[in-house]
């Protein structure tokens, strides 16, 4: 750990992310707080039920997600099918939550295109009478949680056991416990995954955090009587009622509250279970070797992936398509005449994200570069407010420090807003590389008499570029997919790309919503793109000059 | 909880008083052309829901006509749902901003009306002194006066015409049923195929009212706000109808579709059978537009189903007044209304009094009759008292919410 240089620096990105944010929590939470709003909140019939279907979609799916994990990892880590994997995380992260659900949705509903095919077999006349989509138990949305949450869980994986230094350290140990006679499945058991999963803490809590509190994705994919209770409080947010919001808020602010109950319940039972794991990690016994080939998951999921974007681009040029037709009987270029029409949205859209995304970057690698790393703890409630608070209680709150700014309307007050949210997710992805950048290599750029300055622009950064450039891109991605932070503060004067979408789709044309999902998808999938190659040809750079140094 | 309203209601009323008079005050004074005058070169920022390409269109012609005749420019601001708009302009006035804010004029009707005018979030009453405002129906229309229950007072402009219409393919349903009555017995021959959006859902919560009038001859009590011991007794066979209907609903009515826009999509789908609108020319342009096959047919409740009229209105602290009332004035105006009217633009039905029209004018709303109008027009009975529908959407919710 190296002495902090121009120590109070980190005041800045402290300040510039924490001020606004502050502010905008304090309006968002002085709205719930009424004794009256409380009262109409315990007293609606819904709110009990729909409180148990948040929090059983939320572990439901994290349990699976992290049973999903810790399976494709046991089995598939070495091999060429792990290398594979980890090319294509970048491309299932960067598929919008919202456009996956839509897809999903297109493919399982009971007139969607499995239904269709199961016609040519069942010979159904008209979509079966089933709730394959919005099952009153939540499971078409667990469905898709896991189905997004996996490649998250994985990509977190990666990023631990590439950490320089640690990443060697947990494969020599791998080795080691083969050559004392371990199969790989037992090592990762007994010897991997306890130093790991502590690790993964927070991601999967961001995952139970996520499910519990998903809106977009439950709107396509949950249950509707009740819905969840964060779709329950966003439908009264929405509402016109002074009193139905406030009891909203309160219903959000609830939410966040049983967030915070469940981090600290889940911390205290890895505490209790720890001894106990421990005595059984330590054993030191030899289970029977296993042999399992378990390439049929990655194989599933790649295809449902598949099978989605292709539903959204299939379904974006669907005129007329009757039940059980495997095939429209029209198709139309409707919905991307209308695309076409609403390009300029694609230019603000884009303007916002770079903007965002690169003031992200900059605050990420100012604090970084201005504190040690154990500082990023206290940065920590900072970083995940803007994660963890239900949106709709933010935005609000954000809106009312616009309005008193006069920033509101404007697209100034959308980079802000847009900037909140995305330096978060910045910080925690670059920050595992960032953070475990060997410190030699500074000691001897001083060492050589360059100056910091030198060291960064020459050694660091270059060295850095790749997960600087996916870090990029995360935030890039986040911009691109906020909805009520643009309509809100906006004033709907500055339309994105996801907030025509949301618009248009609510007028109910699928091909217009699936038009607008795939463009909603493909930008920040451009941006992936370009920074996956950036970080390659940056490395295979390193790696050549490496080898002509040796 | 009465006195917390009636308070609120107070405060409401005292805040918009002031600014209310000033207001009634100078726009009775000013004569028309000094608002034209003062409306060149302002910019109104017009939010209305965006779900429909023709609507916007027809927004794009407006704003074209409205720019060449009287120099106002139109930006249609996209929302999704008019609370947004209702909520923005609230924020605005707790923030103190009490002149440019960001909304000029808004498309509104029902409780997003009544919350704006409640809260003194409205300017106005200018409705009335529109030129336009001559050749709005209001014998014939009542709607157009009563909103919801609620006077309009002046205080919003009507621009369209609704009311409760059902559709459904002539080839799979060649008998529509015209009655509640009958759609519970087409139910049951046809289980699973038929259903209604869920409450709080407002085409849901108009089935639910639409079937709580048709059950009573005596439909006086449900114009007046609704008392505990009278909505028990009224609203009985309201409930009991619904049990015997529930069973042979879509997904034996466990679950409802979130609207009618995506019961539309399952009508297309062919997983219902029947939708409801309130546009009584929905299917009409649906099909003008090869959404629907042209086998649709359009029908209304014999005994009359429930109507109301949209409107336009100003926010109190809009900064383009006079562009926003030129803009209405011109939306209210017998070309823009035909055009409006015309299922090949979006086929809103008209607020004016045809009848009253020059004949040059009445002849704008001439068109051949398309398939897949309503043949035979029903009635249109009032929306009950506001109070009734928060009362039936919480029973109901009690009841068949979880």
């Amino acid at each position: 750990m190296t002495p902090p240089r121009r120590r109070p620096l980190w005041a800045l990105p402290a300040l510039a992310f924490g001020v606004p944010l502050f502010a905008a929590l304090w309006f968002g939470v002085s709205q719930a707080v009424d004794g009256d709003a409380w009262r109409r909140l315990f007293a609606d019939s819904q709110f009990a039920p729909a409180l148990r279907l948040s929090v059983w979609v939320g572990s439901a799916s994290t349990g699976l997600s992290l049973l999903a994990m810790l399976w494709l990892v046991t089995r598939l880590h070495g091999t060429r099918t792990w290398l594979s994997i980890k090319a294509a995380l970048g491309g299932l992260l960067a598929v919008p939550h919202a456009a996956f659900a839509v897809g999903l949705a297109l493919l399982l509903m009971p007139s969607g295109w499995l239904s269709r095919a199961l016609a040519l077999v069942t010979g159904w006349e008209s979509p079966p009478d089933i709730a394959t989509v919005q099952d009153p138990a939540g499971l078409a949305l667990i469905f898709g949680l896991v189905l997004k949450e996996v490649p998250f869980l994985l990509w977190n994986v990666a990023a631990q056991l590439e950490r320089v230094g640690q990443g060697a350290e947990l494969t020599r140990q791998l080795q080691v416990a083969a050559t004392l006679g371990y199969a790989p499945a037992t090592a990762w058991a007994r010897v991997l995954w306890p130093q790991l999963l502590p690790r993964l803490a927070l991601p999967l809590l961001a995952v139970w955090a996520y499910g519990f509190t998903v809106v977009d994705m439950a709107l396509v994919l949950g249950p509707t009587r009740p819905p969840t209770l964060a779709v329950l409080a966003w439908q009264w947010l929405q509402d016109a009622d002074d009193a139905t919001n406030r009891q909203g808020a309160a219903a959000a602010l609830l939410l966040t509250g049983v967030m915070a109950t469940a981090a600290v319940v889940a911390m205290l039972a890895w505490q209790a279970a720890r001894p106990a794991l421990l005595r059984r990690w330590t054993r030191g016994d030899r289970p029977a070797f296993v042999e399992q080939r378990a390439s049929v998951l990655p194989v599933f999921v790649a295809a449902v992936y598949a099978a989605v974007l292709a539903l959204l681009l299939f379904t974006s040029l669907v005129g007329v398509w009757t039940y059980p037709a495997l095939w429209p009987a029209r198709w139309s270029f409707d919905a991307w005449h209308t695309v076409a029409a609403s390009l300029p949205t694609l230019g603000v859209t884009a303007l916002l994200a770079l903007g965002s995304a690169g003031i992200g970057v900059l605050l990420a690698v100012t604090w970084m570069e201005t504190t040690p790393a154990h500082w990023d703890a206290r940065a920590a409630w900072g970083v995940f407010v803007p994660m963890l608070v239900p949106g709709v209680l933010l935005v609000a709150g954000l809106y009312r420090v616009t309005l008193a700014l006069r920033l509101d309307g404007t697209l100034g007050g959308l980079w802000l807003a847009h900037s909140l949210y995305v330096a978060p997710y910045v910080l925690v992805t670059l920050a595992p590389a960032y953070r475990s950048f060997d410190v030699r290599m500074q000691q001897t750029a001083h060492a050589l008499g360059r100056s910091h300055a030198a060291f960064l622009w020459r050694v660091k950064w270059p060295m850095l570029l790749a997960p600087l450039a996916s870090s990029f891109a995360v935030g890039f991605a986040v911009s691109v997919t906020q909805y009520l932070s643009t309509q809100f503060i906006g004033a709907g004067r500055h339309a994105s790309v996801t907030t025509e979408a949301l618009t248009l789709a609510s007028g109910g044309q699928r091909n217009l919503a699936a038009a607008f999902s795939v463009l909603q998808g493909a930008l920040p999938a451009a941006v992936f793109a370009v920074a996956w190659r950036w970080g390659r040809r940056q490395a295979r750079r390193l790696e050549a000059h490496s080898s002509a140094v040796a | 909880m009465t006195a917390h309203i009636t308070r609120r209601q107070l405060l409401a009323a005292s805040a918009a008083v002031p600014l209310g008079l000033s207001f009634s005050r100078a726009s009775m004074a000013a004569d028309w052309a000094s608002v034209q005058r003062a409306a060149r070169g302002q910019t109104v920022y017009f939010n209305a829901w965006a779900g429909s390409e023709r609507i916007n269109a027809y927004l794009q012609w407006a704003g074209a006509e409205v720019a060449q005749r009287w120099g106002v420019k139109l930006e249609h601001v996209k929302i999704s749902d008019t609370a947004e708009v209702v909520k923005r302009v609230r924020a605005e006035k707790q923030a103190g901003r009490l002149t440019d804010g960001s909304v000029d004029a808004v498309w509104i009707n029902g409780e997003n009306f009544l919350a704006m005018k409640r809260d003194g979030l409205l300017f106005g009453p200018f409705a009335e002194s529109l030129l336009s405002y001559a050749g709005v129906d209001t014998l014939g229309k009542p709607t157009t006066k009563v909103d919801f229950s609620e006077p309009v007072d002046g205080m919003e402009a009507p621009w369209g015409m609704a009311q409760l219409t059902f559709y459904a393919d002539g080839k799979k349903v060649p008998q529509p049923p015209r009655s509640m009555a009958e759609l519970v017995e087409f139910a049951k021959r046809n289980p699973g195929r038929v259903s209604y959006p869920k409450p709080p859902n407002f085409h849901g919560t108009t089935f639910l009212k639409q079937m709580l009038l048709e059950a009573h001859t005596d439909r006086k009590p449900f114009y007046a706000p609704v008392q505990a011991d009278a909505f028990a007794r009224l609203s009985a066979p309201l409930w009991s109808t619904l049990d015997a209907l529930h069973p042979s609903l879509w997904r034996q009515g466990r679950q409802f579709p979130a609207s009618n826009v995506a019961m539309r999509q399952m009508l297309t789908d062919g997983e219902l059978l029947i939708n409801l609108t309130f546009n009584p020319n929905e299917a009409a342009t649906e099909i003008d537009a090869k959404r629907l096959p042209e086998s649709v047919q359009s029908w209304q409740h014999s005994a009359g189903t429930i109507g109301n009229t949209h409107f336009l209105a100003i926010p109190f602290n809009a900064r383009a007044k006079e562009g926003a009332q030129v803009l209405i004035d011109f939306l209210l105006s017998p070309q823009a209304q035909a055009r409006k009217a015309d299922i090949r633009f979006w086929g809103d039905p008209t607020v004016l009094a045809l009848d009253r029209l020059a004949a040059a004018d009445k002849a704008l709303f001439a068109q051949a009759q398309a398939p897949g109008v309503v043949t035979q027009s029903a009635p249109a009975l009032p929306e009950p008292h506001a109070t009734w529908v928060e009362a039936i959407e919480r029973e109901w919710l009690r009841r068949y919410g979880q």
